[in-house]
């Protein structure tokens, strides 16, 4: 696995694929107001040639085109400046793009409909990054089953959180997707935090399997492990009578107030399982698919 | 969207509006540090504006709670306006709302600080 970067990037120059409207004066503003100097293309062809002479630190594409073509410039890209970051816009999403597009190292991805804050957002944390190195290996992936390995750094899970925003599989309603993104979001903090101690060093094995009637999450951390009975400072082993006793015992401990994750994911979702050491946890939603009657 | 917060006053209740979402991904920490100023300045009753909050997770409940613990050691309070959608969904999976009281509108909350106690809708 590639290791963390520290060298310093020279230039900060960026590639927009023109998508039109807001989404440009959007970009304009966040990249200019950093300091950052752009170029603008009408579509990747005009892309890849100027790539070929320029070195961007970082390419957006427009939204008109299919992600797997976006992930072909960035692969064309790459092959001559590995360190390129490229944000992927689509209007399209099609199942297998967004494992594509982390396949291939791409920052992120984000399919429409998306808001532009949460893309300025992005943009901004692609900026920050001192120089590029990935965070997110893909191990295995088809459209329903996809392995990957996540660096236990915050950057990475926010990176990971937004690829998973992105897979917008319209069979499933819009409320379990919430759902399961924000059991998902709880889960890998967690994880990254209490089993890899925020150490970029360290990865956690994620598998995200889309069933027929279920979406299936596997967090497997590099930490001990723990005993659920023995969490009594987390939430979700407070008495039903008294939700917020396990604050008294985060106090006692020197702890911040907190300990709402495991509870708030458990609640979103149909079932959360621990293994035996508790480094390893299954995140299981149940499906409706939209449109779909239920025999 | 990311988080928008407004700082209003009321006489001695410091109503935040908050706009967008409150998640771990930067903007939770964001209100902390309002709210730590806040606490830090010595304001006693906070009053959380979340009608156009959009999402939170639970870096932002542990910041409420956090805020909400530090404000009754000193003797004030906080209270929430308005919560709805997912964001009252997720208050009320952790059962944020059977500790700190919520109101459906501002006079209700604002009034809720005084001698007669609170005014909970939730």
């Amino acid at each position: 696995m590639a290791s963390p970067c520290n060298s310093v990037v020279a230039q900060r120059i960026a590639l927009v694929v023109l998508s039109g409207g807001e989404v440009d004066e959007l970009l304009t503003d966040v990249l200019s107001n950093e300091g950052w100097s752009i170029q603008r293309v009408v579509d990747n062809h005009e892309a890849l040639l100027l790539a070929s002479t320029t070195p961007f630190d970082l390419i957006i594409t427009g939204r008109k085109t299919r992600a797997l073509e976006d992930v072909e410039l960035f692969r064309k890209i790459r092959s001559s400046r590995p360190h390129t970051r490229m944000i992927i816009l689509t209007d399209k999403w099609v199942p297998g793009d967004v494992i594509a597009a982390m396949r291939e190292g791409a920052f992120s991805y984000f399919s429409a409909p998306f808001e532009a804050s949460e893309l300025a957002a992005m943009v901004r944390a692609a900026m920050a990054a001192p120089c590029w190195d990935d965070g997110i290996e893909v191990l295995a992936g088809t459209p329903t089953w996809v392995r990957l390995a996540a660096r236990c750094d915050l950057a990475t899970a926010n990176r990971l959180i937004q690829f998973l925003h992105g897979f917008k599989d319209p069979s499933i309603a819009e409320a379990d997707r919430e759902a399961v993104a924000t059991a998902f979001s709880e889960i890998l903090i967690n994880s990254m935090e209490h089993g890899g101690h925020f150490d970029p060093s360290q990865y956690v094995e994620i598998s995200f399997v889309r069933m027929r009637r279920a979406v299936v999450c596997r967090f497997k951390d590099p930490g001990e492990g723990f005993s659920m009975e023995e969490l009594r400072h987390a939430a979700v082993n407070s008495p039903a009578g008294d939700p917020f006793s396990h604050l008294a015992v985060r106090e006692a401990q020197g702890l911040r107030p907190g300990g709402f994750g495991l509870l708030l994911a458990k609640k979103l979702v149909d079932e959360l399982i621990y293994s035996e050491h508790g480094n390893d946890v299954l995140l299981v939603k149940y499906i409706d698919p939209v449109g779909s009657q239920v025999t | 969207m990311a988080l928008q917060i407004t700082v209003r006053e009321c006489g001695d209740v410091i109503i935040l509006d908050l706009r967008g979402r409150s998640t771990i991904d930067g903007e939770s920490e964001l209100l902390g540090r309002h709210l730590r100023k806040l606490v830090d300045h010595d304001v006693r009753k906070v009053v959380l504006n979340l009608a156009d909050l959009t999402k939170i997770d639970s870096s932002g409940i542990s910041i409420i709670v956090g805020t909400c613990a530090a404000l009754r050691r000193r003797g004030g309070d906080l209270k929430l306006l308005c919560p709805s959608g997912r964001v009252l969904d997720v208050l009320t999976v952790v059962r944020l709302l059977e500790v700190i009281p919520s109101f459906e509108n501002e006079a209700q909350a604002l009034g809720s600080f005084g001698p007669r106690g609170y005014f909970a809708t939730s």
